[in-house]
């Protein structure tokens, strides 16, 4: 009786949302001419129809049990994502005459640039948060300083600083490996953080333990505390691995032909502009989840100890 | 101080102190010697410059390049930074000219020469199609988007200082009620074509731009005749005078013999390369 009570409730509060927002009025409307309604008439029909499928659907779906709910919800949102894009009234010919340069040159360089600098990004990371654990003043300063600075200052600023600085001082460095750079120092910082913390939560008494065994520092770090930090950093780097990804996009300024600058620039010729961009935004989505594929395979590889 | 700390102080500052600043010649000697010439350009700037369906850059500017190239006997290179990064100035050879409808202002003229002035572009107002503006004194008190860092904002802010030869007067004739800033100036056609009024009432753009914009589809129509000329120049770096000259000589060469007439026939559809 109550669920009855509440699917009423938000029937008719999904109903005057409807008629609120005059949604679908074109594409529903347009089915409900037959019916003769116009105006206000056809405008609260729309609702009507709109929160009884909302409803029902709602229903419907509470039948269902736990897997089968999220793959149908999933569908059904991917498949109101596409009907938004598609009422767009986009043209189809043109993303088909040029999604192949998008993908062969633009996917191509912003993944190659993004994988770069994660490596570099990682290495900086590591030294970085050992300086900052080290008891040594000065590479504890460099590595404070450093994090500080490139956490503090915006990635498109520091683009531009490495780009347009260090040519003042002789050094003429061309743009990718200027965005490179700026990416790995950029993410480095960050990950520098994330290391340290992940070093430091493994418990004081492993490297305790390892002292008492009489093994060398060097071989602590690596045999006994690095493959503990590992499983605690690996989540919030995958992340950072994600977000670099679609910040690879800021090295456009400097003229590298990537996703990003090909999605800003190949649909300006015949001003067609939401063509490229949407579908820029699919090749950056399906790109990320291949990132977050490989983020919890590596996940799931260095849980293996915890399991019983 | 220790001698190893004398030594690298004085390595650092001697880094910084020193200017990087191309030599005489250098640019005109690498271009000699290399056989390229290097153009930056702006992939998104139809129809002087864009990204065309065989994902090559062309358009008016890239035509006149190209010609450039031709006749200084080099292949020509295109890149395209963003248009803040070219005029930035201090190229550090990276490229050699931009051939890119920039108006050579006063500021810029501090980072960096203009050798020549190739053509001319008319600058117009556009309003949306179903504006009820019909006149040029009926944009006063409107809403406008412009480009930001562009003489059209200089214009509606009415200190836009044109100071090349050949440019006929103007004077300010609108006062914007609002002013909107954009990247670039399509940006400000894509408002403006959500409707009369719905986040722009007008945009001041080059007229080209607004024709070709018109001619994709934009519900767009243009407001009286141009309120200004303004000429556009090849730029290039500080510190090569002999390039400068090479490229002054090659533009009025191409002025005289009507090869750029022809290439702003093609594009544009009239000759710019003069006032009218």
């Amino acid at each position: 009786m109550a669920g009855q009570k509440r699917a009423l409730a938000f029937f008719l509060a999904a109903a005057v949302v409807f008629f609120l927002l005059d949604i679908g009025t074109g594409f529903f409307g347009r089915l409900l001419a037959p019916a003769g309604l116009t105006g206000v008439a056809a405008r609260g029909a729309v609702a009507v129809v709109l929160a009884l499928i909302l409803t029902g659907n709602i229903a419907l779906l509470r039948l269902l049990p736990f897997w089968p709910q999220v793959i149908v919800v999933w569908l059904q949102l991917l498949l109101l994502f596409l009907a938004f894009f598609a009422s767009f009234d986009l043209s189809y010919d043109f993303i088909l005459t040029r999604i192949g340069f998008l993908i062969t040159q633009g996917a191509f360089t912003t993944v190659y640039i993004s994988l770069a600098a994660i490596a570099l990004a990682s290495a900086i990371a590591l030294l970085g948060a050992l300086a900052r654990l080290s008891k040594n003043g000065f590479a504890y300063a460099i590595a404070g300083f450093y994090i500080s600075f490139f956490r503090g200052t915006p990635l498109l600023l520091q683009v531009y600083l490495i780009y347009l600085g260090l040519p003042q001082l002789g050094f003429v460095v061309s743009a990718v490996p200027s965005g490179i750079a700026a990416l790995a120092l950029c993410y480095g910082a960050y990950m520098a953080e994330i290391f340290r913390a992940g070093i430091q939560a493994v418990p004081r008494g492993q490297s305790e333990a390892g002292t008492a065994l009489g093994l060398k520092p060097s071989l602590i770090l690596r045999k006994i505390i690095l493959p503990q930090a590992i499983k605690i950093i690996v989540p919030p780097t995958g992340n950072q691995f994600i977000a670099m990804l679609k910040d690879s996009s800021l090295v456009s300024v400097m003229g590298v032909w990537e996703l990003m600058f090909l999605a800003r620039t190949q649909g300006r010729a015949e001003f067609k502009n939401l063509e490229m961009l949407i579908t820029a935004a699919l090749i950056y989505w399906i790109l990320s989840a291949v990132f977050e594929t490989i983020q919890s395979r590596i996940e799931h590889h260095y849980r293996k100890a915890d399991v019983r | 101080m220790t001698l190893r700390m004398k030594v690298m102080t004085g390595l650092l500052a001697s880094a910084l102190l020193v200017p990087f600043a191309a030599q005489a010649g250098e640019t005109l000697d690498r271009v000699m010697s290399t056989k390229v010439l290097t153009m930056s350009s702006d992939p998104a700037y139809p129809p002087q410059s864009f990204l065309n369906d065989k994902n090559e850059m062309a358009g008016f500017d890239v035509d006149v390049g190209r010609e450039i190239a031709k006749r200084m006997d080099a292949e020509l290179k295109i890149i395209t930074p963003a248009w803040e990064i070219i005029t930035a100035g201090k190229w550090g050879g990276r490229w050699d000219m931009s051939v890119g409808s920039m108006t050579p202002t006063t500021e810029r003229a501090n980072v960096l020469d203009f050798p020549a002035v190739y053509y001319y572009t008319p600058a117009s107002f556009a309003v949306h199609k179903d504006s009820k503006v019909s006149s040029i004194a009926d944009l006063n008190g409107k809403k406008i988007g412009v480009c930001g860092g562009c003489t059209y904002e200089a214009y509606l802010k009415k200190d836009l200082v044109i100071d090349a030869e050949g440019v006929p007067a103007f004077d300010y004739q609108v006062t914007a009620g609002e002013m909107r800033l954009y990247e670039t100036d399509t940006h400000a056609f894509d408002d403006l074509r959500l409707g009369d009024g719905t986040r722009l009432d007008a945009i001041l753009s080059a007229l080209p731009t607004i024709q070709e914009a018109i001619k994709n589809g934009y519900a767009m129509k243009v407001v009286g005749d141009p309120v200004y000329y303004e000429p556009l120049a090849v730029a290039v770096d500080k510190g090569d005078a002999e390039f400068s000259a090479k490229i002054a000589e090659i533009v009025k060469a191409m002025h005289a013999d009507g090869t750029l007439s022809k290439i702003s026939q093609t594009w544009y559809g009239a000759d710019l390369s003069t006032v009218k």
